[in-house]
This record gives structure tokens, sequence and C-alpha cells, in this order.
């Protein structure tokens, strides 16, 4: 029995299908998926390539809608939720890391790491927790052990001090749900090692974090992992 | 905050897009070039035809003239509130020469005017040099005359000095430059020997003409002979009486030379003498009458309008002077010299209102007033004009070569507008390029939680910003060349012999130099607003994008 078990539902899926069209063909990538991430639970969703773990992904962060079948999130049904209330609850609730980091090449270390922050006060409101905000980059770039290296551009970090940037982006609002797309998809085993292990650190912590990857061995770092194959939980 | 942050990233990151700003900043220069020039040159035409004919002129169809013009401008002033002063003008052609240069003769207009008086309706008195500074008279003090020509003799000198101590390298010209001014100081030496003297040579020549008239009664004829080819000689030497003095304009050809360096040299300066052929077209003649009144004038100024045509073609005469050689003078009873047979006449009336920067709309109002004030001073003095009377405003009386320049404006203008869409072109396809490298960065800010409109903004930003840069390097530009375009076509002419301006062609010797705020102000505008323009499809397409799609772009 894992950790989490007698937590609510941080995030959760209802039967949710997802089909994509490919020119006159209709690709059918999630099949009926019920699933839920409870609080505070380190999840980990596998299976191979084109499986849609990516699409489920996706959907439970809000960034797509499904065809059918719900989205819960913390126990709000948030399927059919207007454009910017979806964009509030991604900038406040939802942290994303991506397996290309898909940092801003012209921004620093730090402005990244800030960037969720700036997205969700607005400008006047910015002025005032600009300060505020910057310490908290700071702390959670601190966090990521790359507090050394906040004047420094993207281009001039290693793929797994990106990946850390990334992270630390995530974590600025304080999501209550991380979701990380193929983390460790673009490392080296030993960095994509140590990038799990932030992950879990950061789980450690209290948040709730859902994992795809299709590396068996860094899902085996999860509380809990789900196999999709072919659109479908397998397990 | 985002987006101002970005926005600014991608200005100073982006290479690319300084292309964008490039295009800008020469649209924005070469039209604000363009337009300033054109501006400039409708201003000229203002600034010129107010200063130098008034805001309203009234002229008579033909040559004849229009007589009892004192009292209609007092009439005038009385009736129409608006209007400040009225002067009469006479306008007549004829032949300058100067005395002791037998193959010199020059073609120019000869205007009949008032002074004091011409002032009040014109800006003539600030183109004057002897002058300067003070009302403008027909008889200035001597002995400012005699400081302003020592004043010119030092400038004359320092410029001789300049020369000729090695400061300037002209090459070949240097050698005639030189001699020139040589020239010029001698000249400028005998004109204050003459106007020092002028109450002597007049003292001598009565006191002469006493003489010949004694011999001419004792019946010494050879005497006589011999004082009158003596008073002849020193009448070429004296100072004229007022009536008979003359301001030349400043460009005549051989009365002045103008340096490469933009310097005037003076040769016929305050006691020099011109001889005029006027002809006289004030009055009906027959086909075989039609010779010309000739006159001897002292020189007492010179003046420059900055109108090409004007300051290369016009002499100034006392009006009066003007009338008799005009044939415009009052024609009085043989039997009975109080009764006057015919009036005096001028050819114009110039008007100055009381607002001068009385829009056109208001000139013509007032105009149409002056109109109906002629008419019922027409009915009282039937014989005052024989022809229709024309009263225009000067735009009116300008409209030929106004219209031609604001034809040619509108061309420019459309040919460069034409030319500044390529700048929107560019702008968008540059945006359009970073809006697709960028689209990944739009699908991370849409993951991050922010809005379509708030990442279509970054690009319209962007955009903006550009324009702004490119309009502010522009207008920087556009201003620095327009301060030196005079310089810049001298050293076009010197350095290739391509002449892009011909005064003759311009009516002005110089090209305008200012820029027009309000102008620059559009241009400036327009080029953030074409900025924008080119970043809108761009923009839309980020803010449309789905974010799932924008993370998945490859």
């Amino acid at each position: 029995m894992s950790k989490a078990d007698n937590k609510p539902a941080a995030v959760a899926a209802r039967g949710v299908t997802k089909s994509y069209k490919l020119g006159r063909t209709r690709l059918d990538v999630l099949k009926g998926v019920t699933m839920d991430v409870r609080e505070g639970e380190f999840l980990a969703i596998t299976g191979p390539s084109g499986s849609g773990k990516s699409t489920l992904l996706h959907l439970l962060g809000l960034l797509d809608r499904p065809d059918a079948g719900q989205v819960h999130l913390h126990g709000a049904d948030v399927t059919r939720l207007a454009g910017r209330g979806r964009n509030r609850l991604r900038c406040s609730q939802i942290g994303f890391v991506f397996q290309f980091y898909h940092l801003m090449p012209e921004l620093t270390v730090l402005e990244n790491a800030v960037l969720p922050s700036m997205v969700e006060a607005g400008v006047l409101r910015w002025l005032a927790v600009r300060k505020a905000a910057r310490q908290r980059a700071r702390q959670v770039l601190q966090q990521v052990g790359l507090s050394e290296r906040l004047r420094h551009k993207p281009k001039e970090l290693s793929g797994g001090e990106r990946q850390r940037v990334a992270i630390a982006r995530a974590l600025m609002n304080r999501p209550r749900l991380l979701l990380a797309d193929e983390p460790t998809g673009n490392l080296d085993t030993k960095t994509g090692r140590a990038i799990v292990d932030l992950l879990r650190r950061c789980n450690a912590e209290g948040q709730t974090t859902v994992m795809v990857t299709h590396d068996a061995a860094l899902a085996a770092a999860a509380d809990r992992v789900l196999v999709l194959r072919d659109g479908k939980l397998a397990s | 905050m985002y987006k101002l942050l970005l926005c600014l990233r991608y200005v100073a990151r982006r290479p690319i897009g300084y292309l964008a700003i490039v295009g800008v900043w020469l649209c924005v220069s070469m039209l604000i070039v363009v337009t300033s020039v054109m501006d400039g040159f409708m201003q000229k035409i203002e600034v010129a035809a107010k200063g130098l004919f008034g805001d309203v002129i009234l002229e008579p169809a033909g040559q004849e003239g229009l007589a009892y013009y004192d009292e209609l401008i007092e009439r005038i002033r009385q009736r129409v509130p608006e209007v400040e002063a009225g002067e009469p003008f006479i306008l007549s052609y004829g032949i300058l020469r100067v005395p002791g240069q037998p193959h010199y003769r020059e073609p120019v207009q000869v205007a009949g005017i008032r002074l004091p008086g011409r002032e009040k309706v014109s800006d003539f008195e600030k183109g004057l040099h002897f002058q300067r500074g003070r009302p403008p008279t027909w008889d200035p003090p001597r002995k400012l005359l005699l400081e302003r020509l020592a004043e010119e003799r030092a400038r004359t000198e320092g410029m001789l000095a300049e020369y000729t101590t090695g400061g300037k390298t002209l090459g070949p010209r240097q050698q005639d430059l030189i001699d020139r001014l040589g020239v010029a100081l001698s000249l400028q030496q005998r004109a204050a020997f003459l106007v020092q003297n002028a109450e002597d040579f007049r003292e001598d020549i009565q006191r002469l003409q006493e003489a010949a008239r004694k011999a001419e009664e004792d019946g010494d004829y050879e005497k006589v002979d011999s004082l009158l080819a003596r008073i002849d000689q020193l009448k070429q030497e004296s100072f004229e009486p007022p009536a008979d003095r003359v301001i030349l304009g400043l460009g005549i050809q051989g009365l002045s030379r103008r340096t490469e360096d933009g310097e005037v040299i003076r040769y016929l300066v305050p006691g020099h003498k011109v001889m005029l052929y006027i002809f006289p077209l004030g009055r009906t003649m027959s086909m075989t009458d039609f010779s010309p009144n000739q006159q001897l004038f002292s020189v007492i100024d010179d003046c420059r309008t900055g109108v090409y045509s004007i300051d290369t073609g016009f002499v100034y005469v006392p009006l009066e002077t003007l009338q008799k050689l005009n044939n415009m003078e009052a024609e009085l009873d043989p039997d009975d010299p109080n009764k006057v047979l015919r009036p005096a006449r001028c050819s114009q009336i110039h008007i100055r209102v009381r607002k001068s920067r009385a829009d056109e709309r208001e000139l013509n109002r007032i105009a149409g007033k002056i109109q109906g004030v002629w008419a019922e001073f027409r009915k009282e003095h039937p014989n005052a004009a024989m022809t229709e009377m024309y009263v225009q405003t000067w735009r009116q009386r300008q409209a030929k070569l106004i219209g031609q320049i604001e034809s040619q404006r509108v061309i420019q203008i459309i040919i460069l507008a034409f030319i500044s869409v390529v700048a929107v072109v560019l702008i968008f396809a540059i945006l359009y390029t970073i809006s697709v490298q960028k689209t990944r960065d739009v699908g991370v800010l849409k993951a991050l939680g922010a809005s379509g409109g708030g990442v279509s903004a970054v690009f319209l930003g962007y955009g903006a910003i550009q324009g702004f840069l490119g309009s502010v390097l522009g207008t920087a530009t556009g201003w620095l060349f327009m301060r030196h375009i005079n310089d810049i076509r001298d050293w076009l002419s010197e350095s290739f012999g391509f002449t892009p301006y011909s005064r003759e062609y311009f009516l002005f010797d110089e090209l305008p130099t200012e820029v027009m705020p309000a102008t620059a102000a559009v241009i400036l505008a327009a080029a953030m607003g074409a900025g924008v323009l080119g970043a809108v499809i761009p923009a839309v397409r980020a803010a449309i994008i789905q974010p799932v799609e924008a993370l998945r772009y490859e």
C-alpha cells in the first residue's frame, strides 16, 4: 500500500478518449482511460512509443481536451473549463517538465525560472511581487543545485543542467501537480538518473508528480507505475 | 511583464530582426527627407509670397494700373478691420547697365515701392544688408552707410586674407577668386570714398552749374562746355538724391558673386551707380512710341529674399520714380497745374492682414470683403481701373507653382509609400520566420498559463519595437540629412559634377533644411503602425495555435 493511497485524487481521468486525424486517417490515441493520481504520489506512466503516454499527460495538464470522458483536478471537473480558467489553473496549479527542456534561449537561468511568476502576476502585480518572485526563483534554483548559474544562458548549460532549470521553472509557482514528459529522454543514463532523483526528492517534500517515461528502470523509482498500451491502461 | 521582457530580448538577441529595423530606418529617412523638402518648399513659398507681396493682392488685369490707390487702401482699412496695412506697388521691366562697363546689360524686373512703408506689408526689410536691423528708407544716414561699408570691406579683406594665407584650398579656381576679391575690395573702397564725399560733390556740382550759367551769360561758350563736362563727370560720381536710388537684388548676375562656401562677394555697394532703362508699360501707346525711359540711380542697398528668381532678377526703386519712368505718374493740366487730368497709378496693392497666420479660408473671406469694397469704390471712381480687378490671396496668386509642387509631393509620397510597403512586408517576413522558429516557445508560454492574447502581444510588441527603433533612427538620420542637405548637394556637385537640385527650377537658392515636427510625427507613427501591422499575422498565428500543437511543432 502506497503512502498516498488514502489521500484524495490530485488529478483524475474518467474514460477519456482522444483521437487525431492524420490526413484522411483517424488515429485513436486514447481509448477510454480511467486513472487517478493521489496527492503526494509519484506516478510513472510508461509504455511503448505511440501508446498515448504524452497525450494522457497533456489531457491531465489541461493542454488539450479529451474527445470524450472527463478530467478532474482536485475533485473539480475541468473538462469543459473555458480557456481563461484553464490558463489560470495551468499557471497556478500545474508545472510542466518537457523532454527537450523548452527553455527560452534569450533569457538567463534566473529569468527562465522566474517566468511563470511573471505570467501569473501581470504587469502591475509583478512590480509588487518582483522581489519575492526573484527570491523564490533563487530558492528553487538552489533546490535543483544551480544557484551558481543564475546569469548563464541555457546554451551555456549541459543537458542535465537545462533540465534542472526546467524543473525549477515548473516548481516556481508552487504547483500542486508536477507533470514531467520524458524528462530524461534527452539525457544520458547517469544524468537521467540524477534528474529522476531530483523529482523523487521534490516528491518527498510533498510534490504530486506524474512522470511519463518509456524507461522501465526509471519508472521503477515511482510509487506506482501505469502502463499504457494502444491507448489503454495495461496495468 | 513577460511580454515586455521577451520583446526586448527578441530585439536584442535576434539579429535577423535588425534587418526589419534597417528597413524601417531607411524608409523613414527617405520619407522624412522627401516630405520635409517638399513641405519646406511649400513653406518657403508661403513665407516668400507673403513676405514679398503680402497676404492679399489687388491687381488690375491690364498694364495700365490702378488709380486713387491711397484712397482705396484707406477705404479698405476702414471697411475691413482685419486689414492691417496696404501699400501700392509697381512692377515693370527694364535693362540694367553699369556706368563704365559698356558690355554689361542685364534684363531685370523693376519694382516700385515706398520706403518707409513697404515693411508694413512685407518682410522686405529683413533681406536688406546695409540697412539691416533698422527701418528701411531711401535716405539712410551717411554715417550708417559708411559704417556698414567699412564692415563689408573688412569682411571682404578677411575673405581675401583667408584665401591668400592658404586657409582654403580651391585648386585652379583660387586665383580667380582672389582676383575677384581684389576687384570687389577696390570697388568697395571707391564706393566708401564716394559716399564720404557725396555732400562735397553735390556742392561742387551746384557751384559749377552756377559758374556755367554765368559763363553762358558772358558768352564764353568754351568755358561753358568745359564746365558742363566737369559737371557730367561729377554727376557720375555723386550720390543721387533719395528719389533716384535703387536697391539691387542680391544675385543679379555680375553685381555680386557667391563663393562655394556660400559667402557673398559684393561688387556694387552703396555709392555706386547703375543706369536703368525702363519700358513704359503704364499707358496706352502706339506701335512706334515704345522707347525706354532711362535714369541714373545710386545704389543704396541690396536685398536677399532667398527666392532665386527674385534675387537674380529684381531691382527696387522709389514708387514715385518708377511711376514717372513707367508713364504712370499723374498727368496735370498744362494750363492749370492744380488740375489733375489723370491720376497717378500703381500696378498692384499689397495687403497685410492683422492675423499674419490667417489660414486660407480666413484670407479668402477677407479677400471677398475687399472685393466688395472695390466694387463700391469703383462706382465712385469709374476710371480707377480700366480693366477688371483681381483680388487674390497669396495662395491663389501662387496657385500654379503651389499646384506643381503639391503634385510632385503627392507623387513622391505615393512612390515612397509603395517602397515603404516593402518595410511592412520585410517585418512580416522576419516576424513570421521568428514566430515559426518560436513555435515551441509559444507552446511553453501557453503551458505556463499565458493566454493567446498575451502571447500575441509578444509578437505585436516586438513588431512595434522594431518599428519604433527604425522610426527613431530614421527620423534622426532624416533630420541630420536635412540639416546638411545643402552641404551634401554642394559636395555631390563638386565631387561628381552632379547637381541634384537646380536653383533655377526650384526657385530658391537653398534647399529647405527644416524637418516639420507634425510631418515627422505622422511618419514616426505610421512606421510604428507598419511594424505592428507586419506583426499581426504572426501574432494571430501565435494566439490561435493550440499549446499541444505548438509543443509538438518541428
